[in-house]
């Protein structure tokens, strides 16, 4: 009986795990976090929603290595898991 | 050195906004956590904990760097790189920002750096620490993996 009771109470399936898992649902509102928040300004949305796609698309470039090097004034990378 | 090896040398700062850009901390307004904004905050993905280690993180990529580091963590409009892409241009002197946008839902990973930051963390570099920050989401450390990247990040860039 003891046993019982220690192992119903302990596994609390009712309590919510914040926990990412992959694979599993993750609901949570997004966040952004910066050390300094002020930086950050609201861009204007566009009219109808649309994203300012551009007119030309830009060439892919390589590296030596054939990795993909971003075109553009921006740069980085891109991963999934 | 590494990001952390100057945690010491830092001066107090205010904290990281949790809840959406622009709004207040949570250890500079404590009324917050019982805010609807502060219950979000609680009720997020991280422990206080992971949010104070995450908060440091940034703080100190930022001083070490002079860049500005910032995390977004949801979900990411099609196609991924597009939005975060968009978001990075929303961060105050982009030129010199470093955005690293994470969608668990989607499973993606985005590292958007400005021209200027581009300079100092290659893509290469940046390629290299989303593979170990991806590696970090698959085994489920979400924020032991971005305050990874923050730091491997950071360490690329070097001081300024």
């Amino acid at each position: 009986m003891l046993v019982a009771s220690l192992v119903l109470t302990g596994s609390d399936r009712s309590r919510r795990s914040r926990r990412y898992r992959p694979g599993r649902p993750y609901d949570f509102q997004p966040m952004w976090f910066l050390a300094a928040p002020e930086r950050v300004h609201a861009q204007p949305a566009l009219p109808g929603g649309h994203s300012s796609a551009p007119v030309l698309e830009a060439p892919i470039f390589e590296d030596s290595s054939g990795a993909r090097v971003l075109p553009g004034p921006v740069g980085g990378a891109s991963d999934s898991w | 050195m590494t990001v952390g090896d100057v945690q010491q040398e830092q001066e107090p700062q205010p904290l990281t906004a949790l809840e959406e850009p622009g709004g207040e901390t949570v250890v500079g307004e404590p009324e917050q956590v019982r805010s609807e904004a502060g219950a979000q905050v609680a009720n997020g993905p991280f422990t206080t904990r992971q949010l104070l280690r995450l908060d440091e993180a940034l703080r100190i990529a930022d001083q070490q760097t002079g860049l500005t580091f910032s995390v977004y963590i949801g979900e990411l409009e099609v196609p991924t790189r597009e939005h975060a892409e968009r978001l990075h241009k929303q961060i105050e002197g982009a030129d010199r920002a470093v955005l690293i946008a994470v969608s668990p839902n989607q499973r993606r990973l985005e590292i958007v750096t400005g021209n200027a930051a581009r300079k100092r963390i290659s893509d290469r570099d940046a390629k290299l620490a989303g593979l170990s920050m991806a590696a970090s989401f698959a085994g489920g450390d979400l924020a032991g993996g971005v305050v990874s990247g923050i730091d491997q990040l950071a360490s690329h860039a070097g001081r300024h």
